[in-house]
């Protein structure tokens, strides 16, 4: 075969336009183009975010997709499908992840999370890769916290309204006073949670643990003292809880390991507070108890009664902390 | 008036001109980029520094400014050398020129305003799109008349994947960018995906990768003056590239929802790329077959050789990160900027640049100002290229391996610091590098030693053709 001019020319033209009818007209024309059981249309303000989302590369860090192999990030377990992108013009589904996905973001956190850390990521999340929006100014942040709430669509909604739910109930018991705000935490949490001892021993190792999840996870809200003054407080209502207070509000004046533990677990939801079952298994989450227990409140509950049979690893350890007394002094 | 505009070659030199200088620019945003990921703190808030917004104009400057720049440099040079003849107008492909580099400055001085459309490779603004597409025309037209008034009958294969490249670039651009909907330049939906990575894999398949060849099979048999091993070989690489290449962009999305048949057909065509690759491989190795070490002597034919070997490593680790249970892992991860870059500098980046240093002189009729600068350069970028790679690629399987696991992206994000971090020093050799090429360049231009006429004219090309006559 010689190659000619026109050979060349139409030659290669028509093998790429087949090519073009297989891999591009064909998927444009049979794939049907529907609303799935979650979408829902966005409002001016959630359009005006998906645009700040476009314009400031979000997408470079943040896909949109939930993929079957997903396990540990928001939205797991549901995957994907076409008709979530219906009407988005353009759906970014984007190649990378430097964060996590945000197809099911809606609902995660409270709004005042999310403004929290817009100005900065760091406020929430120390160890976060993400750049401030602060310069963005308020309106923006405004716009884009309302595109995030919708991502995930009915899924997310049903989030949302949960999440505005317990917002509601959070701030009102906030503005009772300090006090009376504790007491409705801890009546919100399961009775049986509430009269059990961290069952770990505080070693000294294991408050280095708590330490370092305490580091990476927490010190932006509740802060380096444990009195709620990270720098997310100005933003956040209710603020972070500041530790020290529940000196005064141990359970049958010794318990709080399991309302700690539960409260992590699970989040506040409506507050800042995040769950944290996800990132952090159950040891990690008692030993970052015992740390705020001995560090923040003086006093550990670690290992006191009812204990069942010690796990096979822990080692000698004997709890020699006091309680403190009901008005929060060290006996 | 513009006297300097059509002096023969001009045009061509102003391409390789301008692609160094976004070699250097370019690479110093991917810095940018590159030290937001190792500390956020670094210049935090500032908007004009925002990772989202310098990313873009990294990836968009190397690639559009860089790589696509210096490959049509070296493409309207040696098409008229090949066809003994002169670009049918200079003044033509100086105002490609202007449409392009246009284009690209776009990047640097647009996007740090939050303007940018984000499908990633078509963040130009629509009337820098528009630019692009009037380069890509006007290059067509110009290499096609050159053609027409050719003094040479026979078409060399490197004259093929240039109007190839250009043709077919010709469609993938408007179909990628849905030039046709100017408001979004997308289409509603997810079936945007599937035009977006049809384009965005066309766009280093259709546009750099020939480019790139065709400049190998120019620089390869005029390096060690042997006759192309095989012209079959050529043919059925060259068919082979546009019949399969064009139907994997798939890959791209493969766990996204789309439909399963346009998976197997992506999957069963990406590995099915093995052929073209090994075709033109095995046909370039062959021809330099037993004269390695004239090659490796040979600065720009160093580069060249360098390039087809990460050819190979990228087209072995692309069929491989095809494979769904391979993607599982790596998809999301570093691990695929680490196939990115050891593509696009690594095979495409180092071909360019081969044939810039081959062609220069040829160009501008002057010799190298510095053949040592050449080779330093190329340890340079290899040593700064094979750590990205290293380095790119195990943060890449930390990242996957623990999400496979179950551990939160947050998570892992502590464990990838030292990563980052060696990722930007890396860096700085590659910079380092741009740099001493644009000195070198600029150099050339001013103090080279002038090459004898005859050097320029009849010598060179024989080398070359001679292959037309193998079988
Ligand atoms: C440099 C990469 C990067 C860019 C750009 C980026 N993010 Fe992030 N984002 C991250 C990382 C890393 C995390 C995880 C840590 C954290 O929560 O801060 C994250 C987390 C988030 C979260 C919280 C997810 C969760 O539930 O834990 C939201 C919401 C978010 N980003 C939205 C955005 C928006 C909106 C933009 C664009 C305006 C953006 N991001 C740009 C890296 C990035
Ligand atoms: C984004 C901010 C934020 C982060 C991060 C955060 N918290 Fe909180 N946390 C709060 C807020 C706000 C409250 C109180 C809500 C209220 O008062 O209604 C709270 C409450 C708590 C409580 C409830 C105490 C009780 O007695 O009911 C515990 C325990 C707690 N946080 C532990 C942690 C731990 C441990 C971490 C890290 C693993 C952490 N928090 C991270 C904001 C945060
Ligand atoms: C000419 C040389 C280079 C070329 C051709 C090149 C090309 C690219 C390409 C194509 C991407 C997009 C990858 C993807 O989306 O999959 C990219 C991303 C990137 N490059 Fe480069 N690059 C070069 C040099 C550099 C240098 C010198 C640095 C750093 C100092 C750098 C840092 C980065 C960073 C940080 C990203 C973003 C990665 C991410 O989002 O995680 N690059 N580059
Ligand atoms: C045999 C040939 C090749 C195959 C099968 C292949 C396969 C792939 C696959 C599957 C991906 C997506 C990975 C993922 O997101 O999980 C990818 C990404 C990429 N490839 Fe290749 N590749 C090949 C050759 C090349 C060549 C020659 C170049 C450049 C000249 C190149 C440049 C890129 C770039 C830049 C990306 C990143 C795209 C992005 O996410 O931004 N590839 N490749």
């Amino acid at each position: 075969m010689k190659m000619t001019p026109a050979l060349l020319i139409i030659g290669g033209l028509l093998v790429f336009w087949s090519a073009v009818y297989v891999s591009v007209i064909l998927p444009w024309e049979t794939m049907p183009d529907d609303k799935s059981a979650a979408w829902m249309k966005w409002t001016p303000d959630e359009a005006a975010g998906h645009d700040l989302y476009i314009r400031n590369g979000c997408s470079y860090c943040h896909s949109q997709f939930v993929r079957a192999v997903d396990w540990a990030d928001a939205g797991a377990g549901r995957l994907a499908e076409r008709g979530d992108y219906y009407e988005q013009e353009p759906a970014i589904l984007g190649t990378e992840r430097v964060g996590p996905d945000l197809s099911q973001e809606g609902g995660e956190h409270s709004d005042d999370w999310q403004r929290a850390h817009f100005i900065n990521p760091r406020n929430t999340r120390p160890m976060s890769l993400m750049p401030s929006w602060e310069f963005l100014g308020d309106e923006k942040i405004r716009q884009l916290t309302a595109y995030v709430r919708s991502l995930g669509g009915k899924t997310a909604a049903y989030r949302v309204a949960r999440q505005d739910k317990w917002h509601a109930a959070a701030t009102a018991a906030w503005k009772l006073g300090v006090d009376k705000n504790v007491d409705w935490l801890h009546e919100q949490v399961p009775a049986v949670w509430r009269p059990m001892p961290n069952p770990y021993p505080a070693t000294e190792a294991a408050l280095q643990r708590g330490e370092k999840t305490y580091q990476t996870f927490c010190i932006g809200c509740h802060g380096p003292m444990g009195d709620g003054q990270g720098p997310a407080m100005h933003y956040l209502e209710p603020p972070p809880l500041n530790f020290t207070v529940l000196r005064r509000h141990l359970v049958d004046g010794k318990y709080i390991g399991g309302i700690f533990y539960y409260q992590v677990m699970n989040g506040i939801t409506g507050t800042g507070m995040p769950y944290f079952k996800r990132e952090l298994e159950s040891e990690k989450i008692w030993d970052v108890s015992n740390y705020i227990e001995v560090r923040f409140l003086g006093y550990t509950d670690a290992t006191l009664s009812p204990q069942g049979i010690p796990a096979a690893y822990e080692p000698a350890w004997e709890n020699t902390f006091k309680p403190p007394s009901a008005t929060g002094e060290s006996k | 008036m513009l006297k300097f505009a059509s002096k023969p070659q001009s045009a061509a030199l102003a391409f390789l001109v301008a692609g160094s200088a976004w070699f250097l620019i370019g690479t110093l945003y991917g810095l940018v980029a590159a030290l937001h990921l190792m500390a956020p703190e670094l210049y935090n808030n500032i908007s004009w520094l925002n990772f989202g917004r310098m990313r873009p104009i990294h990836v968009n400057t190397v690639l559009f400014g860089f790589v696509a720049t210096t490959l049509v440099g070296c493409a309207i040079y040696y098409v008229p050398a090949l066809l003994r003849t002169r670009l049918w107008s200079e003044r033509l492909g100086w105002f490609s020129w202007l449409c392009w580099n246009a284009a690209v400055l776009s990047g640097p001085t647009v996007f740090p305003f939050g303007l940018q459309q984000n499908r990633e490779y078509t963040e130009y603004l629509y009337p820098f799109k528009v630019l692009i597409m009037l380069a890509i025309l006007t290059l067509i037209v110009n290499l096609t008349l050159t053609i027409a008034g050719r003094k040479e009958k026979t078409l060399y294969v490197s004259v093929w994947y240039a109007v190839g490249a250009l043709i077919w670039t010709a469609g993938v651009y408007p179909i990628g960018n849905v030039m046709w909907r100017p408001q979004t330049q997308a289409l509603p939906g997810l079936v945007d995906s599937i035009l977006l990575w049809f384009y965005g894999h066309n766009m280093v398949g259709l546009l750099l990768t020939p480019l790139a060849i065709g400049i190998a099979y120019f620089v390869l048999p005029r390096v060690t003056r042997a006759p192309l091993y095989s012209h079959r070989l050529s043919l059925v690489g060259f068919w082979a590239l546009v019949a399969t290449y064009t139907q994997i962009g798939g890959h791209h999305i493969l766990q996204a929802p789309i439909p399963n048949w346009l998976r197997t057909v992506t999957v069963v065509g990406s590995i099915m790329m093995i052929l073209p690759v090994f075709v033109v491989l095995a046909n370039l190795w062959l021809t330099t077959r037993g004269r390695g070490m004239k090659l490796w002597g040979d600065p720009a034919g160093r580069f060249v050789l360098a390039g087809t070997m990460w050819y190979l490593l990228v087209c072995l680790q692309g069929p491989l990160q095809s494979l769904p249970s391979v993607q599982a892992v790596t998809h999301f991860t570093n691990w695929v900027i680490g196939h990115s870059h050891i593509a696009v500098l690594g095979f495409a980046g180092f071909i360019a640049l081969g044939g810039m240093w081959h062609m220069l002189p040829l160009v501008c009729g002057r010799k190298l100002y510095s053949a040592r600068l050449v080779n330093l350069q190329f340890g340079l970028l290899l040593f700064g290229l094979v750590g990205f790679f290293a380095v790119l690629t195990t943060a890449g399987l930390i990242q996957g391996h623990a999400w496979a696991t179950g551990e939160t992206v947050y998570v892992v994000l502590p464990s990838l610091n030292v990563y980052m971090a060696l990722r930007a020093m890396l860096g700085l050799f590659i910079i380092a590098g741009a740099a001493v090429g644009l000195y070198n360049v600029v150099m050339t231009l001013r103090h080279g030693e002038p090459l004898e006429p005859a050097a320029l004219e009849a010598e060179p090309l024989d080398a070359a053709r001679a292959g037309e006559v193998s079988p």
